[in-house]
């Protein structure tokens, strides 16, 4: 019974990861960018809308909430909007490699910038969502569990429709393959790929409100979180998004289990490592060049 | 151009060592010269250094990125300390434990740093990215909760018997300069050499790193180890200088700090990495006096990485960009007082070579598919020793697929193919370019970040003396040896890697259409090298190209490829009058 419970202990931030890896894949599918500042954005716009409480404190609770909740995403999407102009401007023929050595830059900055804006202490940022949804005899499954699995295919299959099925996915997939290519067909490159960063720090910050502080106690370690989420997109190449949610379940099940055996603790941080190796070893059966020819 | 004189490597060699000397002895005095509090923290811009010249050569030189630089000291502090401290071995080693327990951190982290590199060799930096920012965590969190060996209370003795008061803090910064000079020595030896022209390659190229002969794993690997080592390095020293050490000196976001801060100065370089080790140190320092947060300093990192990225530049590289250009500019005037020296083609046409009617390469029955695509169907085709045999066809008939195929870039084709008499089925691509098969490529994947002759030096395989590499680069009119790649044009690169897998002496070098982006003249004198290199080089020649006039006027065999098939195979005039080459290049160019 205790390994079951702990399974469904680690649903809960397994979903959160299955998340933040779909949030990841599609980023890297549209703008070729592997985005390690993706949590850091939606945490940056989190803790900063709740500097807003003192402000709202005149109006009724529930005002209160929702327009914290959009601070922490106007604040999100801006932050990640202006990352994805600067991809935009001068990196658009860069490697994949150097368009993600930016986002490690911007990670260093936001992990700084927390520190010293909201410092190392535990904040109180209430999840939007408390308490759990079904209970079967002494396990819980928590609401903010649910809610970040049902985000993660939702944003999944919402993408996989738009890009699939849409002019707009048709133009998605034209700038990510071939920029130039698509630039002279007269698609507006930049606004595209900017607005997809917009709206994944829109989501990521939505996320962040919606967790709030039940999956890590202060921002930088919550930032981290980004971490098991790079694991779960591997499982899926960063390429297949129920891959990638699967991937981020078996990370948060494989370290839920492991909470049941205390003394393994020190392992639990070693598990998205494992499953990356795994899954880099497993991907490298065969023979890859760096460039096609 | 060619005014290099063959001495200056020679006298090279002593230029690192004099600055070395002088960098300790410039040491001793700010050692014991400076004020306690200055030396203390010129040590830990030291242990920066260090730190950024072993990521320097992963992020800088190799082109990966590499996130988890402080783990790898933490690893080394904590492996130092707890031979220090669990083990009998301090009574055994006596003064020298230090040093002895240093190398031995070192060799262990870099052996970690070989098992976490493994997974990650064989993709992309992006992988290596995420892998060692979960190895940053991790190990950040597993150190939070089991403590360093000396558990606060226990000092760990300094080498030599150095006190740990302020007058061991200057003998031991002493230390931490030799420490450094040598390191530092060491890498710039290694980046001068064929390892680090490998790593300089790999980082432009995996494809090129292959086809000179040289294994991507081993040059990734290499790279990743070595920089594991001098991380461990560093966490040592760290213990050395402050004697107690907790994880909040190895913290992730350091780790991330000194990647950007490799990218921003451009660490590969040896003074860039002391200018970085200067820049994390002081500025926190400075922002210390002003009682400004300490993250500033990581913010204004970050900023500058960003710029360092966007601009695809860094400081070490722009100071030496610049200092180059000044200097070829003095150069080109004295050239131009000498009057031209531009060396005149005077060798008379060459005839077009005759081979010695032995099989090199015989390729029996190579079919290609990708998926339902048959790139390559049955081709069979015989290359004379000594000859030069032109291998044309329309665009998409299969020419550099069957390049790949033979270079060992495409392992699941079927049919087989012998080099004189060896198999080639099975090999890797590098493994077949030191069996004495050579390609070149249509792109262009001759690293920018190497000098002329250090490139030659690096596909020679270490092969050619400086005087085969002037002769190669002057049978083929390149630059000099020690004008940098990066200012030389894309045409002339190309040549200068014809001249640099000649200079290698293969058995056969594949060129896949060597002239394109070349004048209508530098074709000719290009056409005219080329029949003369078989006999030069003694090397068997299969180029790919679609300029008729050239293959015609170096080839004495021609094979003919169209989807996938071989068309026509033979003679030159035969082949290129036959009715159905013709007809297969029509409305391609009507030169026939």
């Amino acid at each position: 019974m205790n390994i079951i419970f702990a399974l469904v202990v680690g649903f809960s931030s397994g979903a959160l990861y299955a998340l933040i890896g779909v949030g990841l894949t599609l980023m890297s599918v549209l703008t070729r960018v592997i985005n390690f500042s993706l949590v850091a954005v939606g945490v940056f716009g989190a803790y900063l809308s709740i500097r807003s409480a003192p402000l709202l404190a005149s109006l009724p609770p529930g005002a209160q909430v929702a327009i914290t909740v959009v601070i922490a995403v106007l604040v999100a999407a801006v932050v990640s909007g202006v990352l994805g102009w600067i991809e935009a401007t001068w990196l658009s023929e860069a490697t994949t490699t150097a368009r993600s050595a930016v986002t490690v830059a911007s990670l260093l900055m936001l992990i700084s910038l927390s520190f010293i804006l909201f410092g190392s202490q535990p904040q109180p940022l209430r999840p939007l969502l408390v308490g759990p949804a079904v209970i079967i005899g002494e396990v819980a499954v928590t609401k903010v569990g649910v809610a970040m699995l049902v985000a993660a295919i939702v944003v999944g299959l919402l993408t996989w429709i738009i890009v699939k099925h849409s002019p707009l996915g048709i133009r998605l997939r034209a700038i990510s393959d071939r920029q130039t290519a698509a630039e002279l067909l007269g698609v507006n490159v930049k606004a595209l790929q900017v607005s997809v960063w917009v709206a994944m720090g829109a989501v990521m910050g939505l996320c962040v409100s919606i967790i709030g502080n039940t999956a890590a106690a202060d921002a930088a370690s919550m930032i981290t979180l980004v971490i098991p989420g790079t694991a779960a997109a591997l499982v899926g190449a960063f390429k297949n998004i129920p891959l990638t949610i699967v991937g981020g379940l078996v990370v948060g099940a494989l370290q839920g289990a492991l909470t049941a055996f205390p003394s393994t603790t020190q392992l639990r941080d070693w598990i998205p490592i494992l499953v990356i190796v795994l899954f880099l070893l497993w991907n490298q059966r065969k023979e890859v060049w760096d460039v096609a020819r | 151009m060619s005014l290099a004189s063959p001495a200056r490597p020679a006298n090279r060699a002593w230029i690192p060592l004099v600055f070395a000397l002088v960098a300790i002895a410039l040491g001793a005095v700010f050692g014991f010269g400076m004020p306690a509090y200055v030396v203390f923290v010129s040590t830990s811009v030291l242990v920066a250094m260090v730190s950024l010249l072993g990521l320097g050569i992963v992020t800088g030189t190799a082109g990966m990125i590499a996130l988890c630089q402080l783990s790898f000291a933490s690893i080394g502090a904590w492996i130092l300390e707890f031979l220090y401290l669990k083990t009998p071995l301090p009574a055994v080693f006596g003064a020298v434990s230090f040093l002895v327990f240093m190398l031995i951190a070192g060799l262990i982290t870099a052996v970690l740093g070989l098992v976490i590199g493994l997974p990650a060799l064989r993709l992309r930096g992006v992988n290596l990215a995420v892998i060692t920012l979960g190895v940053a965590a991790a190990v950040d969190t597993t150190v939070q909760q089991i403590g360093f060996p000396d558990q606060s209370f226990a000092h760990i003795p300094r080498p030599f018997g150095l006190s740990s008061d302020p007058t061991g803090d200057r003998g031991y910064f002493l230390f931490a300069v030799i420490v450094t000079v040598l390191v530092a020595l060491a890498i710039n030896a290694l980046q001068g050499s064929r390892i680090g022209a490998a790593w300089k390659s790999v980082a432009f190229s995996e494809r090129g790193t292959a086809s000179a002969g040289k294994s991507v794993r081993t040059a990734k690997l290499s790279a990743f180890a070595l920089s594991a080592f001098v991380g461990g390095i560093a966490g040592c020293l760290i213990v050395g200088q402050i004697t107690q050490v907790n994880y909040l000196t190895f913290t992730p976001i350091n780790s991330l700090g000194l990647y950007v801060l490799s990218i921003v100065v451009g660490s590969q370089l040896i003074d860039m990495a002391l200018f970085g080790g200067i820049l994390f140190v002081v500025i926190p320092e400075i922002l210390k006096q002003f009682r400004v947060p300490l993250e500033w300093s990581s913010v204004a990192f970050g900023v500058l990485g960003i710029q360092a990225l966007t601009s695809n530049s860094n400081l070490g590289t722009g100071v030496r960009t610049a200092l180059f250009r000044r200097r070829r500019l003095r150069e080109a005037a004295r050239v131009e007082a000498a009057g031209d020296v531009a060396a005149v083609e005077t060798v008379a046409e060459a005839p077009i070579p005759v081979g010695t009617g032995r099989p090199l390469l015989v390729v029996e029955h190579l079919t290609v598919e990708f998926g339902a695509v048959k790139a390559l169907t049955d081709v069979s085709l015989t290359v004379e020793e000594g000859t030069i045999l032109g291998l044309i066809g329309p665009n998409g008939a299969g020419k550099s697929t069957f390049v790949d195929a033979i270079g060992g870039f495409l392992p699941h084709h079927t049919g087989t193919a012998t080099l004189n008499g060896q198999a080639l089925n099975g090999l890797a691509p590098h493994q077949r370019a030191r069996a004495g098969l050579r390609r070149t490529f249509q792109q262009d994947r001759v690293p920018p970040t190497m000098t002329v002759g250090a490139y030659l030096r690096f596909v020679t395989r270490g092969k050619a003396d400086p005087a085969a590499i002037a002769d190669a680069l002057t049978f083929f009119g390149c630059p000099d040896a020690s004008i940098p790649l990066s200012v030389v044009d894309v045409g002339t690169r190309r040549l200068v890697e014809v001249a640099a897998n000649l200079a290698a002496r293969p058995q056969l070098l594949l060129l896949d259409e060597p002239a394109a982006g070349l004048s209508h003249d530098e074709h000719l004198a290009f056409a005219n090298r080329l029949r003369r290199a078989p006999e030069h080089f003694g090397t068997t020649i299969l180029i790919i190209e679609h300029d008729l006039d050239l293959v015609r006027s170096v080839c004495s065999r021609i094979t003919v490829l169209n989807f996938g098939e071989v068309l026509a195979s033979g003679d030159r005039a035969e082949v290129l009058n036959d009715p159905k080459v013709v007809s297969a290049y029509m409305g391609e160019t009507e030169m026939l």
